[in-house]
Formats: C-alpha cells, sequence, structure tokens
C-alpha cells in the first residue's frame, strides 16, 4: 500500500513578536492508503489547526506535507485550489450543504466544481449516493432532510469526486448518536470495502473508536499512537481510547 | 476618537456601499446640471432672441426638479434603510459595549453627514462638467445660426445654493430617521440580525409554462392593442392596455426562471458545468420574492428609454418648420395701416437702418379687408385680400412662382409673413378691384443683405426707437426668433426627457442594485462553502457576475422590447408633425443607459465580488 499523506517537522506559531503561541511544534506522522485515522485530543491541543494545514486552509510555519508525494505546503493560487477541489474531499461538522440545492445537486457540484464532463456528473452522483443508501432523499431539499441524511450527504459529496483523502472535521458534532452511529459505519463502510483513506478529528471517544489508527495529541505534539488490531473488537478498542484519554491528563472531562 | 470612528465607517461605506454613494452623487449632478439651465450659454442665447420661451423651460424645470428632489429623497431613504439593515451587528456591538444611544446616533448623524458633504461635492463635480457638456451639445443643435462665442466652464453660483438646499434638507430627513431607528431599536434585535429563510417551492412544469404562455399572451395582446389603435387614444381601453402589458410583464418574470430551470436542467451540458447549476437555482430560489420588483424596474425603464427616446428623437421636424413659418429674414406688420399708412422704408432709413443698403430684396404691401361678395371659385370666403401684383412681389422674395390673371380670383395659404398672422387663408384679387377694397394692415417683407445677425440687430433696434415706434402699432416678426422660438420647444423637450430619464433610470438602477447587495449579503455563507468546497476564485467570481447579469439585464431586456414596440406606435403619432430621428436619439438613449446603468451594475457586481469573497 503506498503512501498517501506524509507530515513531517510541522510547526506552526501564531502571533508576532512578544506574544507567540505555539500550536504545533516538530509533528510528524504518514498515513498508508486505505487508512482510517483518527485525531484526538483536547481543545487547543493543535487539532483543528493540524487539519486545517492539512486541508490546505492554514499555512504551517515550518515543515511540510506531502500528499500522494506532492509538496503542498508550497503550493499557490490556482494549483492550490485544483489541488483541493480534485485531491481532498471534506466533511464538516457543520454539514454545509447548499440550501438551494437539492440532494442530488449538491452531491453533483462537487463534480461539476471539478470540470467533471457534464455528461457523466448525474450517473456518478447517483451512483456514489447509491453507496450510501441515499437514493431517498436525492429530490429533497437540505430542509427537508434529517440531521444524518443531510451529514451523509455532505460525506457522498465529499467522496463523490474520487479524493486521495477524505478529511473530516467532527463530522458527528451536530448528530444525535443513533446518526452518528449510522454515519460512522458507512464511513468505515467506504474505507473498508472501498479503499477511501479518511483522516478524521475527533473529541468523541466513542467516534474514535471506528478508526483502525489514532493519534493523540496535546499541547501541538504527538502525544500517544494507538492502532485498532486486526481482530479486535470496537469495544475493546473503544476501552483503551479511553485508558489514553485519560492518561492525556490535563482536563479529561472536556475530552469526554 | 469618535470623529474617527465615524470617519473610518464613512470611507468603509464608500468602499462597500458604493450604490448609496453613487445615487447620491448622481443626483446631485443631475439636480445640478438641470438647475444650472439659466446661466448656460444655450439659454442666454436662446432668451435673446425668445425670452418668454426660455422663462417657460425654466419654471418647467423648477417644477421637475420638486418631482425630482421627491423620488430622490425616497431612494436615498430606501438605501439608507438598507445601509441600516446590513450594520445592525456593528450597532448592537456598540450599544453593547456600552456606548449610549444617543452616542450611536450621533455617531450615524455624523456618518450620514460625512457621506452627505462627499457625495455633494463629488456630485456638483461631475455636475458642473456635464452641464458643459450638455450645454456644448445643445450649441451644436442650433445648426442654423452658428455663433463665434466661445463657451467656458460655468459654475452657477444659484444652483449650487438651491442643490445644496434641496439635498441639505433630504439628509436632514436621513439624519432623523436613522437617529429616531436606533434610539427605537432593541438591542437583541439588533445583535440577531435577522436572517430569514426563504422556502424552497418547486412548481411543477406545467405550471410554470401555462404562466408563461399566459404571460406572452398577455403582452401580446397588449402590444396588439397598442400598435394597432396607436399611443394617444386615451380612453378605457387605453388603461386596459396598461393593465395587460404590466399582467403579463409580470407573469413573464413569475414564470421565467422555473421554465428556464425546467429548460436548462434538460441541456446537462450547461445544467452540470461549472457553477450553472447554482446560479440557475439560486435565482430560481428568489424569484418568488423578486418578481414584482423585477416588474416594476422593467416598467420603470421602460418609461426611462420611452421618455428619452421620444424626447430626443422629437427633432428634425424644427428646420422644416421654421421655413414654413418664417418664409423671408423678417416680416414687419403695421396693425395700425387701416387708419394710417406708413411708408415703413423710409421710416426705416430715418431711424438708422438704410434699406437700400441692408436689404437684398423688400416689398411694401396693403392686406385688405375682403368684400363677402368676393370669392374664389372653391367657394372659400377669406376676410383677407392681396392684390395680385403684390402677392406676385412677396412669392417672388420667397423664390415661388406666383399667378396670372386669368386665375383669379383665387383662395391661397402660402405663409406671407414672418411669425404669426392671424389668418391661414386669403383672397389673391385683381390690382383694380384691389383698389376698391379697404386697407386692413400693412405689410413689410424682406430679405437681409448681409451678416443676418449683424443686420437683425440693427433692424431690431430701428423698430424699438420711439422715432419708428410711435407712429404706428408695429410687430416685428423675424426668421431667427421663430427658429429660436422652434429650439425653445425642441430643448424643453429634450431637456424634460433627459432629466426625467435620467432619474426614472437612477431609481430602477439604485432600486435594483440594493436589492442584488442585500441577496449578495445573505449569499455569503453559500459562497464560502462553495470555497471550501475548492471553487476558485474565478469560478466564484464568475458565478457573481452571471447572477448580477441576470438580475440587470432580464428587466432591460424585456423594457428595451416593450420601448420598440412602443417607439413604433409613438412614431406614428409623431410622423403627423413631424419625423422623429430614431437612429440618432437611439444612439443618445443607449449611451445613457449604458453610462448610468453600467455604472450601477458594475458598482453591484464589485460590492457583490466583495461580500462574496467574504470581505464584506
Amino acid at each position: 500500500m503506498g503512501l498517501i499523506l506524509s507530515v513531517s517537522h510541522l510547526e506552526k506559531v501564531y502571533g508576532g513578536r512578544g506574544s507567540r503561541t505555539k500550536a504545533l511544534s516538530d509533528l510528524s506522522f504518514q498515513v498508508e492508503q486505505g487508512g482510517f485515522t483518527g485525531i484526538m485530543g483536547a481543545s487547543g491541543s493543535g487539532k483543528t489547526t493540524l487539519l486545517n494545514c492539512i486541508a490546505t486552509i492554514d499555512r504551517p510555519t515550518s515543515g511540510s506535507i506531502t500528499v500522494e508525494g506532492t509538496e503542498i505546503t508550497r503550493m499557490k493560487g490556482k494549483a492550490l485550489s485544483r489541488f483541493r477541489r480534485e485531491r481532498l474531499g471534506f466533511i464538516f461538522q457543520d454539514c454545509d450543504l447548499l440550501d438551494t440545492l437539492t440532494g442530488l445537486e449538491n452531491i453533483a457540484l462537487a463534480l461539476t466544481i471539478q470540470g467533471a464532463r457534464p455528461g457523466e456528473v448525474e450517473r456518478r452522483a447517483r451512483e456514489t449516493a447509491a453507496l450510501l443508501g441515499l437514493e431517498g432523499v436525492l429530490d429533497k431539499y437540505p430542509y427537508q432532510m434529517s440531521g444524518g441524511e443531510q451529514q451523509r450527504v455532505a460525506a457522498a459529496r465529499a467522496i463523490v469526486g474520487r479524493p486521495a483523502l477524505v478529511l473530516a472535521d467532527e463530522p458527528t458534532g451536530a448528530l444525535d448518536s443513533r446518526a452518528a452511529g449510522q454515519l460512522l459505519r458507512q464511513l468505515s463502510w467506504l474505507n473498508r470495502e472501498q479503499g477511501t483513506t479518511i483522516l478524521m478529528v475527533t473529541h468523541d471517544a466513542f467516534t474514535a473508536s471506528w478508526c483502525r489508527r489514532i493519534l493523540f495529541i496535546q499541547d501541538g505534539a504527538l502525544f500517544r499512537e494507538l492502532r485498532r488490531e486486526d481482530r479486535e473488537d470496537r469495544r475493546t478498542f473503544f476501552a483503551r481510547i479511553l485508558g489514553v484519554v485519560g492518561a492525556l491528563g490535563g482536563d479529561a472531562a472536556d475530552v469526554l | 476618537m469618535f470623529c474617527k470612528l465615524a470617519w473610518k465607517n464613512v470611507s468603509r461605506s464608500l468602499r462597500d456601499y458604493g450604490v448609496y454613494f453613487l445615487t447620491l452623487t448622481f443626483g446631485v449632478c443631475l439636480f445640478y446640471v438641470f438647475n444650472s439651465l439659466e446661466s448656460q450659454w444655450c439659454m442666454q442665447m436662446l432668451s435673446r432672441s425668445a425670452h418668454y420661451m426660455a422663462e417657460s423651460i425654466l419654471v418647467l424645470m423648477d417644477v421637475f426638479s420638486a418631482f425630482v428632489s421627491v423620488v430622490l429623497a425616497g431612494l436615498v431613504l430606501y438605501a439608507n434603510t438598507f445601509l441600516m439593515k446590513r450594520r445592525k451587528r456593528e450597532l448592537g456591538t456598540y450599544l453593547l459595549l456600552g456606548m449610549p444611544t444617543w452616542r450611536v446616533s450621533l455617531l450615524l448623524v455624523l456618518e450620514t453627514l460625512l457621506i452627505g458633504l462627499l457625495a455633494l461635492a463629488a456630485g456638483l463635480l461631475l455636475g458642473v462638467l456635464l452641464s458643459h457638456g450638455l450645454g456644448l451639445l445643445t450649441i451644436s443643435m442650433f445648426s442654423a445660426y452658428p455663433t463665434e462665442e466661445a463657451f467656458g466652464l460655468i459654475l452657477s453660483v444659484k444652483a449650487v445654493g438651491k442643490t445644496a438646499l434641496y439635498f441639505g434638507a433630504i439628509f436632514l430627513a436621513v439624519m432623523a430617521l436613522t437617529g429616531l431607528t436606533v434610539s427605537r431599536s432593541r438591542l437583541i434585535d439588533l445583535i440577531r440580525g435577522a436572517r430569514k429563510n426563504e422556502e424552497m417551492k418547486e412548481r411543477p412544469l406545467w405550471t410554470s409554462v401555462l404562466t408563461f404562455l399566459a404571460g406572452a399572451a398577455l403582452l401580446g395582446a397588449a402590444y396588439a392593442m397598442l400598435l394597432v389603435r396607436g399611443l394617444l387614444m386615451i380612453d378605457s381601453l387605453f388603461f386596459l392596455m396598461l393593465a395587460l402589458g404590466t399582467a403579463g410583464t409580470l407573469l413573464f418574470f413569475r414564470s421565467l426562471s422555473g421554465f428556464l430551470l425546467r429548460l436548462v436542467k434538460g441541456r446537462t451540458g450547461i445544467y452540470y458545468r461549472g457553477l450553472g447549476m447554482f446560479v440557475l437555482r439560486q435565482f430560481n430560489s428568489r424569484i418568488h420574492t423578486t418578481y414584482v420588483s423585477m416588474t416594476a424596474i422593467c416598467l420603470l425603464l421602460l418609461l426611462a428609454i420611452g421618455v428619452t427616446a421620444c424626447c430626443v428623437g422629437l427633432n428634425d421636424t424644427i428646420e422644416s418648420n421654421t421655413d414654413a413659418a418664417a418664409p423671408y429674414d423678417f416680416t414687419i406688420q403695421n396693425y395700425s395701416g387701416d387708419t394710417e399708412q406708413v411708408d415703413i422704408p423710409s421710416l426705416l432709413t430715418a431711424n438708422g437702418f438704410d434699406t437700400e443698403e441692408a436689404l437684398r430684396g423688400a416689398w411694401l404691401c396693403p392686406l385688405y379687408y375682403n368684400d363677402p361678395g368676393l370669392s374664389a371659385p372653391g367657394g372659400e370666403v377669406p376676410d383677407v385680400a392681396v392684390a395680385l401684383s403684390d402677392y406676385n412681389a412677396l412669392m417672388a422674395l420667397q423664390g415661388r412662382p406666383g399667378l396670372e390673371e386669368g386665375e383669379l380670383p383665387q383662395y391661397r395659404e402660402e405663409p406671407l409673413a414672418s411669425g404669426p398672422t392671424g389668418f391661414t387663408g386669403y383672397l389673391v384679387v385683381p390690382d383694380r378691384t384691389a383698389a376698391e377694397l379697404s386697407v386692413r394692415r400693412q405689410l413689410f417683407a424682406g430679405n437681409y443683405a448681409g451678416d443676418r445677425q449683424t443686420a437683425e440687430e440693427r433692424l431690431q433696434a430701428a423698430v424699438a426707437s420711439p422715432g419708428f415706434s410711435q407712429t404706428g402699432s408695429y410687430r416685428l416678426g423675424t426668421r431667427i426668433q421663430v427658429y429660436m422660438e422652434n429650439m425653445g420647444t425642441k430643448l424643453m423637450a429634450l431637456f424634460m426627457g433627459l432629466y426625467l430619464g435620467m432619474v426614472f433610470l437612477i431609481a430602477a438602477a439604485a432600486v435594483l442594485a440594493l436589492q442584488q447587495l442585500s441577496q449578495a449579503a445573505d449569499d455569503q455563507s453559500r459562497y464560502q462553502t462553495l470555497s471550501r468546497l475548492g471553487a476558485p476564485e474565478g469560478m466564484r467570481d464568475r458565478a457573481v457576475f452571471a447572477q448580477v447579469s441576470l438580475a440587470f439585464f432580464l428587466p432591460l431586456a424585456l423594457a428595451v422590447v416593450h420601448a420598440a414596440v412602443g417607439m413604433t406606435a409613438a412614431n406614428a403619432v409623431i410622423a403627423e408633425v413631424g419625423r422623429v430621428d430614431t437612429a440618432a436619439s437611439s444612439a443618445i438613449t443607449a449611451a445613457f443607459i449604458l453610462v448610468v446603468y453600467g455604472a450601477y451594475f458594475l458598482a453591484t457586481f464589485f460590492g457583490s465580488r466583495r461580500i462574496a469573497r467574504g470581505d464584506g
């Protein structure tokens, strides 16, 4: 399996002289193709900064990030947005579907922005929707869907362009536990059956337990790494995560 | 600190709310241009020869200015309300930070004052330049009497004062209103700047198609009525026609987006390319609230186009009218000729106007009271008669053929004098018959030998001198006078058309622009999403451009179609009195619309783009 994402010696410093805040310090890790990686940490640990750097929304102070062997920290302008729309897929906490478009059109939008051939846009959008069991909501507007359905449409939108890497930022943050479970099951299925590489940021141990590997971040540095064994039960993994979360110290209540 | 805050807010306003500033500036500029006419060269030239014409133009401009100031006040208040809505949060923050309400009000008042002063300065500057341009344009219309005078830039102090006064009043109203709005608003409402979500209702295709067809049918009926009945039959059917046209326009805009959406959806090549789908959906989601305003804007544009084009177009009729109404360079009529006949040429020579030297042709003759017993074979019995030899001499002066003795008596209608005579037709009788009739008045007509302008001035001086004017009751009519009067009518129509047309245009464009900007503000989060999905800036800008273009050019397109039909009907009317110079008037109208509408379009596009990019 190839390497999708490689982060090495990443640093991010906010503020100028006088008041410097180090959000990331000397962070390095790699994600292989087909991985389902979770990033956990307390508020202010730097996990959102990390995600923003990978998503090319923010620029690191030093260090490098390569996606499929391409250095992305030095990309600019057109190349950058081209990279973002072709190689990355996003799922946000507030699923931010466009309320004037139907479910199908929201999925299709990711393709038309990529400049896909107009003739095959609808077919590809429908196929992707079918993968996530969304046939029933394709003609509905977002305000007619449940929160879970909206988030699954957002997931479909993220993967329809066949990105190298799907970045999910607290995707279950706004969902009730049932809808969250369904979404995670489908993400996990996409990862296993479709080989989609997913990087998910969360502070919720239950959500994280669906991942196959978890990176714990504290004060901008890698604190610990957990891997789910091949035969390991999700509950056992969940318990191990809770253990690490406890060991993270800091404000454990904040993490849970 | 306080003033600094106001100043900063203003400079931000100038950047973000270009439309507000543009409306103020255009308003001031227009107001100045048409109120400074009095001191313009063309009006001074006009008032020398046709004083009352110049005066009535100025009075008319005064009346219109009152109307225009009301329209502009409405526009400025509307724009200001929009601005306040956009700034709810900011104002809420000031209040939340503990600034007393009266200080926030004062801040806004100060800002309004600053913006007003800036717009006044910019508008007056533009106005001085534009009024010079208008002056040159009108001067160029006096083609028959080119003058050697040099035309410099003129600043009319009176017009500046009047503009400042009117706009001062408008700004006072705005300040009072903003102050009131702030003091009466509740903090919670300010902080939660109300965001309403419009419900997306997709109507089935057949309703769109039916509505579209109904709209087209109504428009067709209105057009047909207009073309068949003409423009000037104002009765109940006329108002039915207006109602049909308005309803048709309304239905057209209401169904357009749904129709367009369905049409384009079938063509995946457009629908699924770039942000085409997004733009169409945005347009469609808005149409249920915007179709009414689109109709209003379309009709306002129609007024603007129609008024401007017709008035500018009422053109070449003047030159030919002048020749008909003034066949010689001048005519002196002696109304007291029935009691005492005067040798007008020698009297003129005695009073400083040498008729031998200054005229290259002249004729003095009496006009007679017609004997009711005399009549032409056709049966006409006019009450004026003229002798054959006099008639032939006058016709020779005009360069027309005369009559033979055998054809008499004959009823004729060729004008005998320059200027009004009080009769249309007369009987030409043999000289010996005329000798038995009693004299009604005397007529002295002639053409100048040298330079018309100087000859005319000398003639006027001679006629006005007591040595001449006290010998009888005279009336001097000249070709230049008649020409100037005709010019006056023409200028009045032109100024009226430009003034009202421009105001309608500004009103339509400003309302449209503000509506688009407030929509752009609602769209901001949508554009953010597009950006996060990786849509490059150029693609997003094109989507903004498409949205603003749709909103601006759809009403314009329909208004142009309406105007084309209306002009065809108007031409039929005007053709009876003269010819409308369609090509030139269309060009001038198009140029004005392009500049004003274009400026608003660009200001709206840049404003919306800034908001969509998230800098707003």
